[in-house]
């Protein structure tokens, strides 16, 4: 059974449609990418998918729950956790503290407790650290623990982004453009760390222009144009559908494996 | 035990201050209003400088646990202590309803709707004449006593300021320090990030909110007993700005900043009598200098002066290897 | 009733004709620096203060000291820009509002030590004969500063539409680095978009204290009033400010007619919070969505 069901999904801004009756189905345990031309709604379909943008129609389903109608926070206690095409650190905080807010959903206490500093809090703080450092293991960033997000370089901020949404203990990941503004290397790292993501048993929804990486990392591929699926399938048949090479005017999806 | 070292020396200070000098006034009177500032400017930094949420109508309520007790004590004869908690039910009360609206809204907007909820509270103290005395302000509100101990000295109540105000600063150092603390600043830093991390960010802002309102009604509470004679003036527009500067002034996102900017902007004026006609202007000077050479304000800027004052020294010593 | 809500009407297009004036001084500057400037109203108060200082006594008289008056004005509001905001450039939302807060609170110093703590008179430019409609009356200072402000709305209109000077202003509004690429002067379009500013406060200033009187904290409401009705109007949209100003004036007007005097500012930011809780960006404003 599918992990996320979208069906027959639209959405328009002032008449512009960005999303068209789109259908598909993320099998769980995958990277699943979405791909397409600029333009293509890739993004609108990630804040509807997040609780951001509400649809005009169609459903989501995760879990056999509906997702339409859930304030984003509701969608992330399903298990839904996302980065960001533009970074949205917190940019006021240390990169720990950082990732420890990605441990909100697992922990409990609230404003009261927390001012009286009652023994939970006490006990909850050194729970969230561990979970945090173990996230930040996870995406090699041990050694910036102690900074402040502020100062990073915008590669380390990638990928402090991906620790934050991997402290939330997602089931599934949603990626906005991981690798957007990476050099060789980081993409190379970056692509690794998807794989590792994915084998750990969390299921990857993946938007990315990087067509190598994409390629090299996806189990299966969804082609947008336009709002609507042009076409669907694993690396290799995306590579070897007309359709696909026709809309990327036969040159970008052609590279050596 | 390091998280509260900062705490224990405001404590020494405030403990050690009234020791050495028991009779001066810039202890005895101006400190006590300055312990007071310092209360309601802590109590605004936790919603503005860590959540972010500007508020230019912080003095509102103030005035609403001011003069809840006030109107309670001296027209219906209760007991001081029951009426403050009044004022703190009361204020909780109107910032929860107000709360939702006007939290919606966003940087000039939430300053524009803060604003006015400010000024129409005002107009109320002021036109309510029947309750609470109008413009010419209600008089006669009989002081606190604390264990059967009357709180009838400018000594004693700056015990009372003193020890209220440690309390504060302790709840806001533990709230920023937690779950609900990072909660709020990560709204600031990013609000569709932090509902992204299942933090319900309407909630949260509801939650500091009415918190600070609550701060800001004790410290309303104290201080009608206090002064024993209130009037609108106190808690008018011009009030909500200087607690907003007070904030910016210590440095926003720092709890001992605005402790620091309170003490400033309350002796600020005190020592600019001196000059008299020129006073106004000197203050309006100060506070534009002031924010054009350290934006970042006075405490968080003094700091960071000493810290990387420190790290060159460390450097040094180690003889640096570079990064 | 009838000739009273006229009258109420007619006095509150006034009074909202001022409030458009500084609510669109409001609206340059922020959309020229995205700065929320708090010492709008002190332009208005140094406007009239000066003219009225240069004119008493054996002064010099009023045909003189009213663009003396203006100038002294707008010489302050490029002082302020050159002196106090650009040094902070790239500050937070907040210090510049404590920034011009301090300018605010540092004019209304200066004016209180030229001028004391009087109240001041200005003569009407035209005789105070009262003009009847119906049963309603008019001065014939309403009339001037009706008409004066609508000349001057018109005015910016067409400056910011269709003159060069104006569309660079805009466009450094919109994109400060790209307008310096194409070769525009952004820092002396600053020192422009703050004159202008402080040449419709004083203009809005000399219009109204004939009416109103004038003292050296007069700037403080009038201040609120011009950001409440930029606010209103939807911030950063001109137009939207002038309507917002004329609405903002008639609230006031018929509430304090009709229901009552002592709550009329009550009244008139009641109505701005409920404009805001069901149109979060005003009433003219472009609702913005966060892009992520």
């Amino acid at each position: 059974m599918a992990l996320l069901e979208v069906e027959a999904l639209t959405k328009s801004f002032g008449g512009v449609t960005a999303i068209a009756d789109l259908s598909f189905d993320v099998p769980p345990g995958q990277v699943y990418s979405v791909i397409g031309p600029n333009g293509a709604g890739k993004t609108t379909l990630f804040n509807m998918l997040s609780g951001i943008y509400h649809p005009d129609d169609g459903s989501i389903r995760f879990m056999d729950q509906g997702v339409v109608g859930r304030q984003p926070h509701q969608v992330a206690a399903l298990g839904v956790s996302r980065t960001f095409q533009n970074l949205q650190m917190f940019f006021n905080m240390s990169v720990l503290d950082n990732v420890m807010v990605g441990c909100h959903l697992r922990t409990r206490t609230g404003l009261f407790s927390a001012a009286l500093r009652l023994p939970r809090i006490k006990r909850e703080e050194k729970l969230s650290r561990q979970w945090a450092r173990e996230a930040l293991a996870i995406c090699h960033l041990d050694k910036f623990i102690g900074q402040e997000a502020g100062s990073l370089p915008y590669g380390v901020l990638k990928r402090l982004e991906i620790a934050r949404a991997l402290a939330v203990e997602p089931k599934l990941l949603l990626m906005d453009e991981p690798a957007a503004g990476l050099n060789d290397t980081e993409t190379l790292e970056m692509r690794k760390l998807i794989r590792r993501i994915c084998e750990s048993g969390i299921t990857v929804l993946l938007v990315e222009h990087n067509m190598g990486l994409v390629m090299q990392v996806s189990d299966r591929i969804l082609v947008l144009d336009y709002g609507s699926r042009l076409a669907e399938g694993t690396p290799v048949e995306i590579q070897n559908d007309r359709r696909v090479i026709e809309a990327y005017l036969g040159g970008e999806v052609q590279y050596a494996l | 035990m390091r998280r509260l070292a900062g705490l224990c020396l405001l404590a020494t200070i405030v403990v050690v201050l009234p020791i050495l000098f028991p009779d001066n006034y810039y202890v005895t009177v101006v400190g006590v209003t300055a312990l007071l500032h310092a209360i309601l400017a802590v109590s605004l930094n936790l919603l503005m400088g860590y959540a972010g949420q500007i508020s230019l109508g912080h003095a509102a309520f103030f005035g609403i646990g001011a003069y809840t007790s006030a109107i309670l004590t001296t027209r219906y004869g209760w007991d001081p202590w029951a009426a403050i908690m009044a004022g703190l039910a009361l204020t909780g009360l109107v910032s929860f309803l107000v709360s939702r609206p006007i939290l919606r809204l966003k940087g000039h907007y939430l300053a524009m709707a803060t604003l006015g909820l400010g000024i129409i509270i005002n107009i109320i103290l002021v036109q309510g004449d029947q309750l609470t005395g109008g413009p010419d302000g209600l008089g006669g509100i009989p002081t606190l006593s604390l264990f059967g101990w009357a709180l009838d000295t400018d000594l004693r109540w700056y015990w009372m300021m003193g020890a209220t105000l440690l309390g504060v600063v302790w709840l806001a150092l533990n709230i920023i320090d937690s779950r609900s603390g990072r909660a709020l600043r990560a709204l600031h830093g990013s609000e569709v990030a932090a509902e992204m991390m299942g933090i319900n960010t309407t909630a949260a802002k509801t939650g500091v909110f009415v918190l600070a309102a609550l701060i800001a009604s004790l410290a309303g509470g104290l201080f009608c007993h206090q002064q024993s004679f209130i009037s609108p003036d106190s808690f008018n527009f011009f009030f909500s700005i200087e607690l907003v500067t007070m904030v910016v002034l210590g440095g926003m996102a720092s709890t001992y900043g605005a402790v620091f900017g309170a003490l400033i902007l309350t002796l600020l004026p005190e020592l600019l009598v001196v000059f008299e006609d020129f006073e106004v202007m000197i203050f309006g000077a100060i506070l534009m200098l002031m924010m054009i050479f350290l934006p970042q304000g006075l405490f968080v800027g003094l700091q960071n002066l000493v810290l990387r004052w420190l790290n060159r020294r460390r450097s040094a010593a180690f003889g640096a290897v570079g990064e | 009733m009838f000739d009273q809500i006229l009258q109420f009407v007619l006095t509150g297009v006034t009074v909202g004709a001022t409030y458009a004036l500084v609510a669109l001084g409001f609206s340059i500057i922020y959309n020229a620096s995205d700065v929320v400037n708090f010492a709008q109203g002190e332009f208005v108060m140094m406007g009239a203060m000066s003219a009225i200082a240069m004119s008493a006594g054996d002064g010099i008289p009023v045909f003189l000291s009213l663009p003396l008056a203006v100038l002294v004005t707008i010489g302050v509001g490029i002082l302020l820009q050159r002196f106090a905001i650009a040094p902070a450039r790239g500050a937070s939302v907040v210090t510049t509002i404590i920034i011009t807060i301090g300018a605010s609170i540092f004019l209304r110093g200066v004016a209180l030590l030229l001028w004391g703590k009087s109240i001041f008179a200005m003569p009407h430019f035209s005789g105070e004969q009262p003009i009847h409609i119906g049963k309603a009356t008019l001065l014939p200072q309403n009339l001037w500063v009706m008409g004066g402000a609508a000349f001057l709305v018109l005015g910016v209109h067409w400056f910011f539409n269709h003159t060069t000077l104006g569309k660079a202003i805009l466009a450094c509004s919109c994109n400060r680095t790209a307008a310096q690429l194409v070769g525009i002067n952004v820092g002396m379009m600053m020192l422009i978009a703050y004159g202008l500013s402080a040449f419709l406060g004083a203009m809005a200033g000399i219009l109204v204290t004939p009416i109103t009187f004038t003292s050296y904290d007069a700037g403080v409401m009038l201040g609120l009033k011009g950001f409440s009705a930029a606010i209103l109007g939807g911030f950063g949209n001109p137009m939207g400010a002038v309507a917002g100003g004329i609405l903002l004036g008639l609230i006031e007007s018929l509430a304090a007619g009709l229901i009552s005097s002592g709550y009329k500012d009550a009244i008139g930011f009641i109505i701005l919070l409920l404009v805001l809780f069901f149109r979060p960006s005003g009433l003219f404003g472009k609702a913005t969505s966060e892009r992520v």
